[in-house]
């Protein structure tokens, strides 16, 4: 199944998400939480976001979902510095993140591919919640 | 096989809305299906397969959804569907 990685400045935050998405999808789709940075404070790690997608990849790919600039930086710089071909497996997404989690977790929940979970993710971008 | 389509209404448990888990038991059961199925609550339609629309129609409990599908396995989806409903819980 497509792994989900999680990144936001707030630990707390990437933590409490990772839980509600989990209650809906599943057990069988990793989510994992990247937040805080290196310091345990707010801010964003590389090294925490590549772990996390390390931890969420079970061969199907990995989708990044992000809170807010920097942490958009942080993953962009990871990617971007792999040269080892496995970028095309993991695709940051351009979504709101709690929506884009939501849905992208459910999709993944379904055993559906990559692009697939992808495009759920996107179209968090337009979904009225009223 | 001809595509078909089906239509069925449903009723939510009452006391078990149409929120959080139970809107994302509905969808992934909606997603083992191929044809293309909707849900409607009052004079709301969504997407039987996206959680993030599922939500957003706010049905309560006891709130009567109609079920259409649309494709080879209309039926059961419809059937597996009205299975579903019947026994979510909170």
């Amino acid at each position: 199944m497509v792994g989900i990685v999680l990144v936001s400045h707030s630990a707390e935050l990437a933590q409490g998400l990772s839980e509600l998405a989990r209650q809906m999808a599943g057990p069988d789709v990793r989510i994992v939480p990247a937040g805080g940075g290196p310091d345990g404070r707010l801010g964003t790690s590389g090294d925490l976001v590549k772990s996390a997608i390390e931890c969420a990849e079970q061969g199907d790919g990995v989708v990044v979902l992000c809170d807010l600039g920097s942490s958009i930086l942080t993953v962009r710089h990871l990617l971007e510095g792999n040269g080892n071909g496995s970028g095309e497996r993991v695709r940051l997404v351009d979504a709101p993140l709690v929506e884009g989690a939501i849905a992208a977790a459910v999709v993944s929940s379904a055993a559906r591919p990559l692009d697939e979970v992808v495009s759920a993710a996107e179209e968090a971008r337009g979904a009225s919640k009223l | 096989m001809a595509p078909a389509s089906s239509e069925v209404e449903v009723q939510l448990p009452e006391g078990v809305a149409l929120h959080a888990r139970p809107a994302s038991l509905f969808v992934r059961t909606a997603m083992t299906f191929q044809s293309r199925i909707t849900v409607m609550a009052g004079d709301r339609v969504a997407d039987a397969k996206s959680i993030l629309k599922v939500l957003a129609l706010g049905a309560g409990g006891g709130t009567r959804l109609s079920l259409a599908a649309d494709g080879p396995d209309a039926t059961a989806a419809l059937a597996a569907l009205a299975d579903c409903v019947a026994n979510l819980s909170d």
